[in-house]
């Protein structure tokens, strides 16, 4: 009783708090505090004096916490642009049609050898490049950006999921979360990224992080939370371990839903990718960024274009893969 | 109830009392602004001493240029504060001859868009004009992480003309040697890039501009190009236009010189002036320094808490540059009012 009534009058107390914080540290307020009683104008339009300093904190949180952690950032950086420099070097030193020979055989072979599947992308890839031939060497620049970005969401997003999916407090935790990283417009978090980054890559790489990541965390959630209770308990009763349950019956039959949530994770990347160019990164974007600033509405088109191609070939290779793991989890007919 | 109906009488007393004191010989100023910084400090000054030290009952309306600019050539809007006379000569010269708004003048007499670099790296390697950044241990300084062989140059925005001027210069004076022409994206990007790479005390070398708030809270370095002529300007243009049309390839060898300082001018209708010679008199007589609207834009951005008005009291408070701009009387008028 003594306690519940405590949480209820902690809220009051930090509202009376924030409000005279704002008040004080406001330099539009009244001479006098009793002012504002004698002058009750304040009622009128919003007051200026009644502004939480938000802005302020933030400015100066961050601000220390560049000057102080700048450097670990830089070493972040250094890793990051390493790995996908090194990516988009040995992609774009790799002759042309080798490279569109890999992507079909991975398709092929990812998709269980469908062969309307296989050509279909060869040719898309095909046409990425025929459509301009600058595009090419953009879009593996794109393409090493995004495959970097992607890799961060599995290692991040998929044992998240798993957490979410075994206890239902981190869930409730981690949910909130995960709705504002997806609401909170990508320019609030870009501005600060270059700032601790430096321009290029990189920023762009944790901004596209930051907005692909959910689906995969929810989706992995809904993935094991699906899985059969019967299954479970089947595997329960041959005494298998936690982890032994984990990966052998819940990973394995949340497959499916997984590779949806990598396929989702892939898309919204790429819906990233003109944003990420208006921080100085290189690729697809920057042609339709260069595009629309020339008010030049075929160059735009035409990289829109690359960049839906480029899409289709991602979403074909990651889709492929997930529903030949269905077919084959799925109980023959 | 009663102290309901004695709260309700207070306020519509309160309501009632403000508007109080508009005299009557100055009547409407309608204020043109736009949706930039150093605009709306102009704008903030020049309707602070407008109302209360001529008593006009001051109306502002903010917009991007082209609608702003189309409601003044209009006759709807009386005094612009701040005239990016450059970018709209076209637009704004057949209105001025018709007579409709004249032209009075600079407004900040020094802007600037150059080459930079922080203060503590030039004073360390003594660079004081482009062609000292010709040395590979200075762009060893500030070697661009995605290309390591060379230094990296923040350049202007892809897409924009100062990018191929940036890019035809750099050719001219032997910088690509050494040097990206590295395209930050956007606006806001770039002043990102300068202020991290302030706050994380590494070197820059940028291409930017000023007045800018930005500009008042770093130390940047101007860097000395040849001074600026029209011929070798006009030389130089033909080929940036040759190469926006048709790529990168299109260069040929040209001359190079530094940018032509901006004209920032502020603009007012002829009706509106004619009526109000005291009023025009003190527009055509404002003007700022580019270090004084650095120094109040970073002062909005970093103190107010994004209040113009704050901005402008602090200027004429602090300041006793305005009283040239005015009469005694009216400039004790503005002093009382503070």
């Amino acid at each position: 009783m003594v306690r519940k009534l405590l949480t209820y009058l902690t809220f009051p107390i930090i509202f009376v708090w924030l409000l005279i914080t704002s008040y004080n540290s406001s330099r539009r307020k009244p001479d006098s505090v009793m002012e504002l009683f004698t002058d009750l104008s304040w009622l009128n339009d919003w007051p200026k004096w009644l502004d939480i300093p938000l802005m302020k904190w933030i400015n100066d949180g961050f601000k220390v916490f560049n000057e102080e952690y700048g450097i670990y950032f830089e070493i972040v950086n250094n890793f990051l642009l390493g790995a996908i420099l090194s990516l988009k070097k040995f992609l774009i030193m790799m002759p042309w049609p080798l490279v569109i020979a890999l992507v079909v055989a991975i398709v092929f072979f990812s998709s269980g050898r469908k062969l309307g599947t296989t050509v279909f992308v060869g040719i898309c890839t095909f046409f990425i490049g025929f459509l301009h031939p600058k595009f090419w060497d953009k879009a593996i620049e794109t393409t090493s950006i995004m495959i970097i970005g992607i890799l961060i969401c599995i290692i991040i997003g998929i044992p998240l999921g798993i957490t979410m999916s075994r206890s239902n407090r981190v869930r409730n935790a981690i949910l909130p979360v995960l709705d504002l990283m997806q609401t909170i417009p990508s320019f609030c978090y870009l501005i600060p990224g270059i700032m601790l980054f430096g321009l290029g890559a990189v920023p762009a790489i944790i901004a596209t992080v930051i907005y692909a990541v959910p689906p995969l965390v929810r989706l992995t959630d809904l993935g094991i939370t699906l899985v059969d209770t019967e299954v479970i308990e089947a595997a329960e009763a041959f005494g298998a371990s936690k982890k032994q349950k984990l990966l052998g019956v819940q990973l394995p039959l949340a497959l499916p839903n997984i590779m949806q949530g990598i396929n989702q994770c892939t898309m919204m990347a790429l819906a990233m990718v003109v944003i990420a160019s208006m921080i100085g990164t290189r690729g697809l974007g920057d042609e339709v960024l260069l595009g629309l600033q020339q008010l030049n509405v075929g160059k735009a088109t035409e990289a829109g274009l690359a960049i839906v191609l480029l899409a289709i070939v991602l979403d074909r290779i990651t889709q492929a893969y997930g529903k030949k793991i269905q077919d084959r989890n799925s109980p023959p007919k | 109830m009663k102290l309901i109906n004695k709260l309700l009488a207070v306020t519509a007393i309160s309501v009632a009392l403000l508007p109080g004191v508009v005299s009557a010989d100055c009547g409407k100023a309608r204020l043109a602004d736009f949706d930039w910084s150093s605009a709306n400090v102009h704008t903030a000054i020049v309707g602070f001493i407008l109302e209360h030290g001529y008593g006009c009952d001051v109306e502002v309306t903010k917009g991007s240029t082209t609608p702003i600019m189309a409601a003044h050539y209009d006759g709807q809007l009386d005094i612009v504060t701040e005239l990016w006379y450059d970018n709209i000569v076209a637009n704004y010269d057949p209105v001025e001859e018709a007579g409709i708004i004249r032209n009075l003048g600079i407004n900040t007499p020094d802007s600037q868009q150059a080459f930079y670099v922080d203060k503590t790296t030039a004073d360390k390697y003594n660079l004081r004009t482009v062609l000292d950044m010709l040395d590979p241990e200075v762009a060893a300084l500030f070697t661009d992480p995605e290309d390591p062989s060379k230094g990296r140059m923040t350049s202007c925005i892809s897409g924009w003309t100062c990018y191929t001027v940036n890019y035809v210069k750099q050719k001219v004076y032997g910088l690509d040697n050494y040097y990206t022409n590295f395209d930050p994206g956007s606006g806001g990007a770039l002043d990102a890039a300068i202020a991290g790479a302030f706050a994380k005390k590494q070197p820059i070398f940028t291409y930017y501009w000023a007045p800018t708030g930005l500009m008042g809270k770093v130390d940047l370095v101007r860097l000395k190009e040849p001074p600026y002529n029209d011929a070798c300007w006009g030389a130089m243009s033909e080929v940036v236009e040759t190469i926006k049309a048709e790529g990168k390839d299109a260069y040929t060898a040209t001359c190079a010189t530094e940018y032509r300082d901006m004209s920032l001018d502020k603009s007012v209708l002829v009706s509106w002036a004619d009526s109000h010679p005291e009023e025009t008199a003190f527009i055509e007589a404002y003007s700022l320094p580019t270090a004084m609207v650095n120094k109040l834009l970073a002062f909005y951005e970093d103190e107010s808490d994004g209040d113009m008005e704050l901005t402008a009291l602090e200027f004429l408070e602090n300041s006793d540059d305005w009283k040239a701009w005015v009469s005694a009387d009216v400039a004790a008028k503005v002093s009382a009012a503070l």
